[in-house]
């Protein structure tokens, strides 16, 4: 090995070794400087229009989850009630619902609760950003933006608020109501918040409805936009919802004749001209975006709830619950020649909820809001307010669409008392899976009855007892320290 | 040392000769074929034959070098000697003397840290899937423990103790200096995927495991939780070696519950129900049902009693082969091996597979340049139904295990025609019987048919590198690795009736993830001795990047039945577990050594690393260690004092370290947004709220330890003390689920925790006779964790197991104790279990009373509020406080027996199965419900049984009632071989074959009354351990092997 061989070979080396120890710090950079590419991060999500739209169809997602108006919670709100006799005692399937014997760690409670809230920050998330980024998109679509915010949010609350706190009527909303979460929350500030009373979260829905149809769009461009995304009268319907739990019967007539106008037939005189449909079952079935369905999940092949997800498989295809005989369907109001017995299936004897289907795929609309449910909340504000005739009015529109022939009892609707029950009936009857059983038993402050199944039983209980409202979840307890127990 | 060269004059006075011999094992006496037998200085060689014999023409004045793999070298000066038999002494011990670093080796003598080495004898023939394994007892510090029976789990592998919260605990895996993926790489949430699987255990030749902070900090951010170092056989020089290790076994699970048969089950049910009725105050009401339960007949008359174990559980069988051919010349050598395995488990239908190859080579180019290369292949698959036994399964109605405990023993498996005994409904469910109750679950006959799992690896680990050496003692090292890897998953579920999936028309999910991952890594390495001097130094740096690219979709809807592949006519198709992402590490490293007088050792390191993952300032690290060692038997004060001759040897070593943890979401500190569906529109939601602050998790390391020969090395001692001080913990923190953030947490460093123990190893010669040897070794750690600080003080970070919060992390208590709700027994006056509540009263529950009554009660009868998380307290510590092996070997003429225990302990478990034993809902139980309170005054530990109670007696388990003792001991292994003579071989060139029967598992002596005290049905997440909830066990396997070289 001569010299001059060796010295090349150790000056190779030297330079080859230099060049592999070191990277420019430009290098470096490319390699450590990692952004996902199937992700945003949150200096670019505010950053063009479609993402901003993008982010308010987010909120819509949030409320569309399985737990939620994706179907679960209308499930749950329905069982509590004295309509359904439950087959499987799964607690996977709602059975704590049904037996009143949820805990805090039980995962509906768990998931419902926490649910809403991500709804709710998604809404607060977008409300702080359209602020932070004024130039993106025009000051008049920023506020239809704010206003769909403001209508997620109040629903949100108004779902908590109903299920996790004492009813409004008990004491005028004096009790612990739940936290009121009005700041975009993105980081680990703000963990304590204590509840607000039960008239403070009625007081920031109705603020936030009132700004809602103050700001949102009269309608949108075409059908399935306006039952899949809020409008004014969304807003507006929502807010007869939210009065008539707080029995505030005037309130709910104001609103409701915004949206109602006519004499035996209703129906909205502006904005989206809301009117109930000639054929129910095709309501479900088939037309989901018509004018009664004010607002409604949407479903598509790709975007849809299978399994114990999907209430169509619950109801109907695993038959986890059927209709408790004793109760609705046995109910002299539902006559014969109803169109609404097409809305179930009976079979070995017993009648099954076929609203959502039975078989894979479930792709039938969830129904969130519908115009037989403000027609119906008008007439119990009417019948309290005095308006008899009204009032009947509003039920027989409903009624009479499915079973035309059908003939109110006199004594059924001749007094207040007597219309107001024939109301809630009916309700029981239109609203059948649609969520409102245990509203409609909490808001009266009345006890839920007891349900006798072949197999399972279950107490009624008392509007004193704990379990009359969900219990609070278990993971807020243990992380917000002022949550109270 | 100076090597005699023979002079000048001398050469020309040489005068050729003949010798020839005979070369034997040195221990068995048995004749050794192939051993190359060369004249030093020259290239006149030979090879020993068949018989051992060898014969070779030397100058005068010879010296024979006699090597063979696998033996110590020997140099023999010929003399005048014409004949030389030799015996050659087999260099296990030779190959303890060198140890495995990170970027290098050092003989032990000048290792001053702490590390232990495991060989491959040791390994080979037990009947694992993963060489990780086989690792359970084998090394002090390292407690290894398999969650479940379920083939090819990534073992739960701790190295002194839980050095994390949130991130991994997993040790670094180095193949050849690769590191590689390890833990679970599985998409299926049913059948588990352990890469280390990959990795022919036979083609391993040593794993060394570094352990504290000095040996490990040369990786920086990848060595918190220890580094295991593989090493895989590489040829030697001589004739070309074929070896072939084969064997084949039976496992049956082992420690069942016994259940309840049809008769006891109907009425214990129907007493239940009954118990429901009365104390719901409808003792009077002919509506309320009083039974639920009726029996079945068989066709010729006798009750249906069905033992559904026997529909989960089956004796699994295995066969294993591993052949490798290996030689070389003395510039180029070679490696290669090729493997098949087949294996069952003991749940039914559970299957995995490997085969693979391998080939190392390594050659000498010039005196300056060495190249070395490394490639190997493998394939693998896991079949399995869900075990129920995996992370978030535990309630799965499809899990086995649950299964097994739950389905109801008065239901025929099949009708009378031979058909499955399933509901007429659009599931298929399992059939009723003449019960009155629908049962959610399935029939095992048709979902294991039906509803399949597989996850299956493609791998390629390979790498390329080379040696430069500029001058004597300065080289230069380079290496490229690749690890790349494709696993695909496939769930798919027939829409036949009986499948989980025939409410969707069937479904079928296929995932396909690439790993791709590669290593450069370049050193300068100076190595020099001058006087008593010996300075050893390394400067290199590492790139690493990790890219997984996963994607996949689920189809829905079968055009028909006969479907069951994705590729089939399906009506519905969306994406499904989409995942893709890249993260990197640069590293720059230096390691200095110096010795002097070979008594007195230091070594420094330090590495600096820019992790991708972090936050933008917070990215680069630095990390390193320092440690010493005396080697103080080799003082003269001391060879003179009385003490050398007990103990002949003593190091003394300590060293301190620093290093972090950087197993990381690739992402995980920035704040994104995903997008998704609404209907039709595309959304965009937030993801994660990042924390552009997260910085590295570091833990501070002290070692201070001792190596220690007596009575001539006849025992080893070596000891360690150790302190591992964790700090910047990365946690999850939980938020309030109110302020609607995904997951409800946010990654943060906040805490720190502590690890600190002693271990100790025992190894020696109890015995050793010319034909018996009793060779023994013992290892013992005891390690307490505790952690010090969280968040805030008085914070408590509760940790879900498949949505029950079972544990929690808290200042004060050990990572991830045992969590739940106090209770007291059962009240004797009316059989209700009694709880705790955070004021420290006694409430009792019933799950049924009358309208108007108070569920929840203090024990006057009054209402008292719900027992909630609120007052949950801590129930015990989980992790081990003490763990370790014996192993022993025994040697009697032809024949070895090994017998290796293994045993924990200090620790609790929630035994979660208690509660699905005695869940009153429609579930089978176990024969400990026979205890439960019936009438007044009876004492006893199983309430009252009221139908559909899951609370008191069932679905939410964690009560302390329900936490046991998990100390145990476990026989481990037991080994008997035996070496056929060789004089039966004749001529056919077989040079050795050993048979053997060895078992694994085979008995354990515990208090613990689940399935196995070592079970997590959280895997390896470090903030859950210690929880057996609706999992199968692990069980016990025989096999018969055989050993053949030639």
């Amino acid at each position: 090995m001569n010299m001059i061989y060796k010295s090349v070979k150790m000056f190779g080396g030297v330079v080859g070794l230099s060049l592999m120890l070191s990277l420019h710090s430009c290098d470096e950079a490319e390699y450590l400087d990692q952004v996902p590419p199937t992700q945003l991060s949150a200096s670019d999500i505010f950053s063009t229009p479609d993402r901003i739209e993008g982010l308010a169809n987010g909120m819509y997602a949030a409320i569309k989850d399985a737990n939620f108006y994706g179907g679960r919670l209308l499930m749950f709100m329905d069982v509590r009630g004295e309509d359904f006799i439950n087959t499987t005692s799964n607690s996977f399937t709602g059975f704590d619902a049904w037996n009143h014997s949820y805990n805090s760690g039980s995962s509906d409670i768990i998931n419902v609760w926490s649910n809403g809230y991500t709804a709710i920050n998604r809404a607060n998330i977008l409300i702080q950003g359209l602020a932070d980024n004024p130039d993106v998109v025009t000051a008049e679509v920023a506020a239809g933006y704010v206003g769909e915010a403001k209508f997620i949010r109040a629903l949100s609350y108004y779902t908590l608020v109903t299920l996790f706190a004492r009813p409004y009527a008990e004491s005028n909303g004096s009790a612990s109501g739940v936290p009121l979460r009005l700041l975009a929350e993105t980081d680990t500030e703000n963990n304590d918040l204590a509840p607000s009373t039960v008239a403070q979260v009625y007081q920031q829905i109705l603020q936030d409805l009132n700004d809602a149809e103050a700001e949102l769009p009269s309608s949108r461009s075409n059908a399935l936009l306006n039952t899949t995304r809020a409008h004014k009268n969304t807003a507006i319907a929502l807010k007869t919802r939210v009065y008539l739990s707080q029995g505030d019967w005037p309130a709910v007539v104001a609103e409701a004749s915004k949206i109602c106008s006519g004499d035996t037939e209703f129906a909205s005189p502006t904005g989206v001209l809301h009117a109930l449909q000639e054929d129910i079952v095709g309501l479900f079935a088939t037309n989901y975006t018509t004018t009664e369905s004010i607002f409604s999940m949407p479903f598509t092949n790709l975007n849809m709830l299978s399994g114990q997800s999907a209430l169509g498989y619950l109801y109907n295809g695993n038959e986890e619950y059927f209709l408790n005989p004793a109760q609705i369907v046995g109910n002299a109001q539902w006559g014969p020649d109803d169109a609404r017995w097409g809305l179930l299936r009976n079979a070995g004897g017993r009648n099954y909820l076929a609203k959502f289907g039975q078989g894979a795929p479930y792709l039938r609309y969830m129904p969130v809001i519908r115009y037989a449910e403000i027609l119906l909340n008008y007439a119990e504000a009417a019948a309290e307010t005095g308006d008899l005739a009204l009032a009947k009015a509003l039920l027989e529109a409903v009624h009479h669409r499915s079973d035309p022939v059908y003939e109110f009892p006199a004594s059924a609707t001749a007094t207040s008392a007597a219309l107001i029950e024939s109301i809630e009936t009916e309700r029981r009857i239109e609203l059948l899976g649609e969520g409102f059983r245990s509203w409609d038993i909490t808001r009266r402050v009345r006890p839920f009855p007891e349900k006798i199944g072949p197999s399972f039983s279950t107490n009624a209980v008392a509007p004193s007892a704990s379990n009359y409202i969900w219990p609070m979840s278990n993971n807020e307890l243990l992380t917000n320290s002022l949550i109270g127990n | 040392m100076w090597v005699f060269v023979p002079s000048l004059w001398a050469n020309e006075l040489l005068i050729d000769r003949t010798v020839s011999g005979i070369v034997k094992d040195a221990e068995t006496g048995e004749v050794l074929p192939g051993v190359s037998v060369i004249e030093k200085g020259t290239t006149k060689g030979a090879h020993t034959d068949g018989d051992g014999r060898f014969s070779l023409t030397v100058s005068d004045n010879a010296t024979l070098v006699v090597s063979f793999l696998g033996y110590k070298s020997q140099e023999i000066v010929v003399g005048n000697r014409t004949v030389i038999n030799v015996s050659l002494v087999s260099d296990a011990q030779e190959l303890g003397e060198v140890l495995v670093v990170g970027y290098g080796t050092q003989t032990k003598k000048e290792f001053t840290g702490a590390a232990s080495r495991v060989l491959q004898e040791d390994l080979k023939d037990i009947p694992v899937q993963s060489f990780d394994q086989a690792l359970i007892g084998r090394a002090s510090g390292v407690n290894v423990s398999l969650p479940n029976g379920q083939l090819n789990n990534a073992p739960v592998i701790r190295i002194r103790g839980v050095n994390s919260i949130s991130l991994s605990s997993y040790p670094l895996f180095v193949i050849d200096g690769i590191p590689v993926t390890s833990g679970d790489v599985s998409s299926n949430a049913t059948v588990p995927n352990n890469p280390l699987a990959d990795i022919n255990p036979s083609d391993i030749e040593s794993i060394d495991v570094l352990k504290d902070a000095a040996s490990t900090s040369i990786y920086g951010s990848r060595g918190a939780n220890g580094v295991i170092l593989v090493t895989t056989k590489r040829g030697k020089e001589g004739n070309a070696r074929v070896t072939y290790d084969g064997w084949y076994g039976i496992t049956n699970a082992v420690r069942l519950p016994k259940l309840l048969d049809a008769q006891q089950f109907m009425d214990i049910k129907n007493e239940a129900q009954m118990n429901r009725k009365i104390l719901s105050g409808q003792a009077d009401n002919p509506n309320v049902a009083s039974a639920l339960y009726f029996p079945s007949y068989n066709a010729d008359g006798s009750l249906v009693n069905t033992n559904w174990l026997d529909y989960i559980f089956q004796t699994g069988q295995s066969h294993n082969h591993a052949v490798s051919i290996s030689g070389g010349s003395p510039k180029t050598k070679y490696f290669f091996s090729a493997n098949l395995s087949e294996q069952s488990g003991i749940l039914q239908k559970n299957e995995f597979d490997r085969a693979g190859v391998r080939f190392n080579i390594d050659h000498e180019a010039t005196n300056w340049l060495k190249l070395t290369g490394g490639l190997n292949y493998s394939k693998s698959e896991n079949r399995s139904p869900n075990s129920g036994s995996r992370d978030g399964n535990a309630q799965l109605i499809v899990g086995a295990a649950r299964m097994a405990w739950t389905l109801n023993p008065n239901v025929p498996a099949r009708n009378a025609d031979g058909t499955p005994h399933l509901n007429n409904n659009i599931n298929g469910t399992i059939g009723n019987g003449n019960n009155d109750v629908v049962s959610v679950y399935y029939n095992p006959l048709t979902l294991f048919e039906l509803a399949k799992y597989t996850s299956a690896n493609d791998r390629v680990l390979a790498n390329v590198g080379a040696t430069i050496t500029f001058i004597k003692g300065l080289t230069f090292d380079t290496k490229y690795s690749v690890d790349r890897m494709r696993t695909e998953d496939i769930s798919s579920a027939s829409a036949l009736p009986g499948s989980s999936a025939a409410a969707s028309g069937g479904s079928v999910t296929n995932i396909t993830r690439l790993n791709n991952n590669w290593n450069f890594a370049n050193t300068l390495n100076y190595d020099v001795r001058f006087d008593e001097h010996h300075i050893s130094a390394l400067a290199g740096m590492d790139v690493q990047e990790f890219n997984v690219n996963r994607w996949g979709a689920n189809v829905q809807q079968a055009a028909d039945p006969y479907f069951t592949d994705f590729q089939g006519s399906w009506g519905q198709i969306s994406s499904s577990g989409n995942i893709l992402s890249k993260a990197s590490i640069i590293s720059y490293l230096t390691r200095v050594g110096y010795d002097y007088d070979s008594k007195y050792f230091i070594t420094v390191n330090f590495r600096r690393d820019g992790n991708s993952a972090l936050g933008f300032d917070t990215k680069w690290g630095n990390f390193g260690g320092v440690s010493a060692g005396w080697l103080l038997s080799d003082e003269s004060f001391y060879k003179e004092s009385g003490l050398s001759s007990v103990l002949n040897n003593v190091k003394l070593r300590g060293s301190w370290g620093r290093v972090g943890n950087g197993n990381l979401d690739p992402y995980a500190s920035l704040a994104l947004y995903s997008s998704n569906l609404y209907g039709s529109a595309a959304t965009w939601a937030i993801s994660q709220a990042g924390n552009p602050a997260l910085g590295w998790e570091t833990g501070d390391q002290i070692n201070i330890g001792a190596d220690m020969g007596l009575f001539h090395d006849r025992l080893q001692v070596d000891f360690s003390w150790y302190k591992n001080n964790v700090d910047g913990l990365i946690l999850q923190v939980p938020q309030a689920p109110s302020k609607g953030i995904p997951g409800n947490s946010i990654y943060q460093n906040v805490g720190s925790l502590y690890n600190k123990g002693v271990e100790l190893g025992l190894s020696g010669d109890i015995m050793r006779k010319s034909k018996f040897t009793w060779t023994s070794s013992l290892n013992f750690t005891y390690n307490k964790n505790e952690v010090i600080s969280l968040a805030g003080e008085g914070d408590r970070i509760v940790s879900n197991s498949s949505g029950n919060p079972f544990n929690m992390t808290e200042a004060g208590y050990s990572v991830g104790t045992l969590y739940g709700a106090v209770t007291n027994g059962i009240n004797p006056e009316n059989g209700r279990r009694i709880f705790i509540n955070a004021a420290g009263e006694q409430i009792q529950y019933s799950a049924a009373v009358a309208s108007g009554e108070s569920q929840w009660q203090y024990l006057d009868g009054s209402p008292a509020a719900a027992i909630t998380a609120a007052d949950y307290e801590p129930l015990g510590n989980a992790l081990p406080k003490w763990y370790g092996g014996f192993q022993n070997t025994f040697r009697y003429a032809n024949f070895d027996l090994g017998i290796n225990f293994s045993f924990s302990g200090g620790n609790k478990i929630l035994n979660g199965n208690t509660g699905t034993w005695l869940d009153q809902r429609y579930f089978n139980n176990s024969v400990k419900v026979l205890d439960r309170w019936q009438n007044p005054g009876d004492v006893t530990d199983v309430p009252r049984l009221v139908y559909n109670d899951n609370f008191a007696s069932g679905n939410i388990p964690n009560i302390s009632a329900y936490i046991e003792k998990a100390d145990f001991l476990r026989l481990q292994n037991v080994l008997l071989g035996y070496k056929v003579p060789s004089r039966l071989f004749g001529t056919s060139g077989i040079s050795n074959i050993r048979v053997y029967a060895q078992a694994t598992n085979v008995f354990l002596i515990t208090g613990y009354t689940g399935l196995d005290p070592e079970s997590s049905i959280n895997g390896n997440r470090n903030t859950s351990p210690g929880v057996e909830y609706n999992s199968i066990g692990n069980g016990r396997t025989i096999t018969f092997g055989v050993n053949v070289a030639f």
